[in-house]
């Protein structure tokens, strides 16, 4: 039915939801603004905005006029029940002109003493998003002019919640997602790391695009990549529970393909209808071999100094929350020191009537070994240039040193049995980046653990001190120095000395300086011969 | 922290237990009371399997030594299994324990 035009005239007079003073305000304070507009032109003592909860079938009391106590109380109407519930449900307007349990489910309206009450849906681009009431103390009945004037008002306001909505969520999609993604890279010892993030130039500011890294108890380190199908709010929601999730899982194994299959059952349990790619690499303590698992997601760029760039032949499994039960596999990949990597997702290389093929020959052919950094500018200049991208671009890419950028390893830490651990962490991925084989690592980890478990054991007293280790290549041979600054006392206790034994029987040889500043042990140990008998 | 898994599982006379991770200065007094908490004393051999094991250093040696005393007084046999290629092989061959322990390559 079309409006009188008196209820247009009604709304234009007091310049109802087309107010420039309306522009400024935000959220519960425009919505109490517009009440007490509805109230004044109504004539009603009461005004009352409920809002369907989204995802919910319920009614939340959002902004009320004359009946505050409704919105502090939290008032829930379930749809369909009580006089809100079926105005919602019905999508039609409804007056009532008696106010008891019988008739409306929130008793604060018979508690207050409303006598006759009128109710709008509020709908938008046809979805029910709530309802708008008005009520009267004194005995009433609505006219329907009095329909026709609420119901206008409940479009014109429909369409403001709507648009303040929209807003909202897009700003809290932007600010939640660039709350996920890593602001900083973490900083790890012996690699290079680098990101680009671009959103999409599509109608949504958001997608679901996300990357992180991150370093595990155990030594190993987490590269992650992921694309969330969906846009805005929804979809940087449910990227962010499959971040945090994945980041669980990630303590419990260092398989990624465990990690995924675990981060699939959740998402299918938890987000059922969501779907996402994402690979997952898990990069070894020394940091020579990268383990990797892809759910429907491209695979990584890798190469390695004086060769072009490769696709590493992977698996690629079905997506996150795509089917049940999906079988997933681990691809080991070589990282040779100075190698190079791109994870990536399809908005860098997809293009609309052009072959995904293009687009990843042109990544390969732009890569070449550089600092990350320089890499990610390469690439984004190259591959992306001046266009507007209608999908998000994400990149990460890292790189191993090389030896002759590492330099020798220089490492000084409390002598507490706490750092050993440390030491030997720092120790593989020198001897890995040195080229050193898995028996020549095991002998050094072991003659040089011996001797930093003596300066923790044997070169302090109670106040302690510092432990350095060194390591440096001179031509083929690693030459290892642990130094303190006390006096090696001797061993106490039974079952002890070993140390020294296992230290003359895993290197070249070994020898052990005293001076009055303290102890130096000097390991040498020859790469090229294979594990000493 | 170093951290090592203790895990026990008693087969008849047998009592089984799995260590991995690694096994330092920081937390051999820990493996020690893991491993002595698992063993009852109606066993009549105990069986160490270093499989998962990443690093072991003479602490750990230590851990392996005691352990021995311990049982030949109580008239139990201590087996360590110890594959070939596992980065504690050589520890373990180098520090003496054949006469006071049976080294094995596999759990069979």
């Amino acid at each position: 039915m079309a409006p009188s035009a008196s209820a247009e005239d009604k709304l234009r007079r007091i310049g109802f939801v087309s107010d420039s003073a309306l522009v400024h305000l935000e959220g519960d304070a425009l919505l109490g603004e517009l009440l007490d507009r509805v109230r004044q032109i109504m004539n009603s003592d009461t005004a009352v905005i409920l809002l369907l909860e989204p995802g919910s079938a319920e009614l939340v009391a959002a902004a009320t006029r004359g009946i505050e106590t409704e919105v502090r109380q939290g008032v829930r109407v379930p749809l369909g029940k009580g006089f809100a519930g079926r105005i919602a449900a019905e999508r039609r307007p409804v007056t009532l002109d008696r106010i008891d349990p019988t008739t409306v489910v929130n008793q604060l309206l018979w508690e207050k003493g409303i006598q006759a009450l009128l109710g709008v849906p509020l709908i938008v681009g046809g979805t029910v998003i709530g309802v708008l009431h008005v009520g009267s103390l004194t005995s009433r009945r609505f006219t329907q002019d009095d329909i026709d004037l609420l119901q206008l008002a409940g479009d014109r306001m429909a369409l403001t919640i709507q648009a303040h909505r929209s807003q909202a969520a897009r700003a809290a999609a932007t600010e939640l997602q660039r709350s996920l993604l890593p602001t900083k890279l973490p900083t790890v010892p012996t690699l290079d790391f680098a990101a680009r993030y671009v959103p999409g130039g599509g109608d949504s500011a958001v997608a679901g695009d996300w990357y992180d890294v991150f370093t595990l108890p155990s030594g190993w380190l987490g590269i992650v990549i992921g694309d969330v199908v969906g846009h805005d709010l929804p979809a940087a929601v449910v990227m962010g529970r499959l971040r945090s999730a994945l980041r669980s899982y990630a303590l419990e194994t260092t398989d990624p393909a465990d990690v995924l299959g675990r981060l699939d059952r959740k998402a299918q349990h938890f987000e059922p209808g969501m779907m996402a790619t994402v690979l997952y690499g898990t990069l070894e303590p020394n940091f020579g071999r990268l383990h990797l698992s892809s759910a429907g997601h491209l695979a990584p760029l890798v190469a390695v100094p004086g060769e072009r760039g490769e696709y590493p032949e992977l698996s690629i499994d079905p997506p996150i929350g795509a089917v049940r039960e999906a079988a997933r596999s681990s691809t080991v990949v070589e990282l040779p020191p100075g190698a190079l990597t791109c994870f990536f997702t399809d908005g860098l290389v997809e293009r609309r009537h052009q072959p995904l093929d293009v687009g990843l020959d042109l990544l390969r052919e732009t890569v070449s070994v550089q600092r990350s950094d320089a890499v990610c500018a390469q690439v984004m200049a190259k591959l992306i240039g001046e266009d507007m991208p209608d999908d998000d671009v994400a990149l990460l890419t890292f790189r191993r040193e090389s030896l002759e950028e590492t330099g020798p390893l220089d490492l000084a830490l409390p002598a507490v049995p706490e750092s050993l651990k440390d030491f030997r962490a720092a120790m593989r991925r020198w001897l890995s980046t040195a080229g050193a084989d898995d028996d020549t690592t095991g002998d050094l980890l072991l003659a040089v653990g011996e001797a930093c478990t003596n300066a923790v054991e044997h070169a302090y007293g109670p106040a302690g001190g510092t432990v350095r280790l060194r390591l440096e290549l001179r031509g083929t041979e690693v030459l290892a120095t642990v130094r303190d600054h006390g006096q090696w006392r001797q061993p106490r206790g039974q079952n002890r000395g070993r140390g020294i034994l296992l230290m003359r029987k895993c290197a070249d040889e070994v020898n052990v300086e005293q001076t009055g500043d303290g102890t130096s042990v000097v390991i040498r140990r020859d790469l090229r011969v294979g594990s000493r008998p | 922290m170093t951290t090592a898994a203790v895990e026990a599982e008693v087969r008849g006379e047998v009592v089984c237990i799995r260590i991995s991770g690694e096994i330092d200065l920081a937390n051999a007094a820990r493996v020690q009371d893991q491993i002595n908490s698992s063993i009852t004393n109606d066993v009549r051999t105990v069986l160490i399997d270093l499989t998962g094991l990443d690093y072991l250093d003479s602490a750990g040696l230590r851990v392996l030594f005691t352990l021995a005393d311990r049982l030949r007084v109580l008239q139990m046999n201590l087996d360590l299994v110890v594959p070939r290629g596992s980065p504690v092989r050589k520890a373990v061959e180098l520090s003496g324990l054949a006469p006071v322990a049976r080294l094995r390559s596999t759990m069979d």
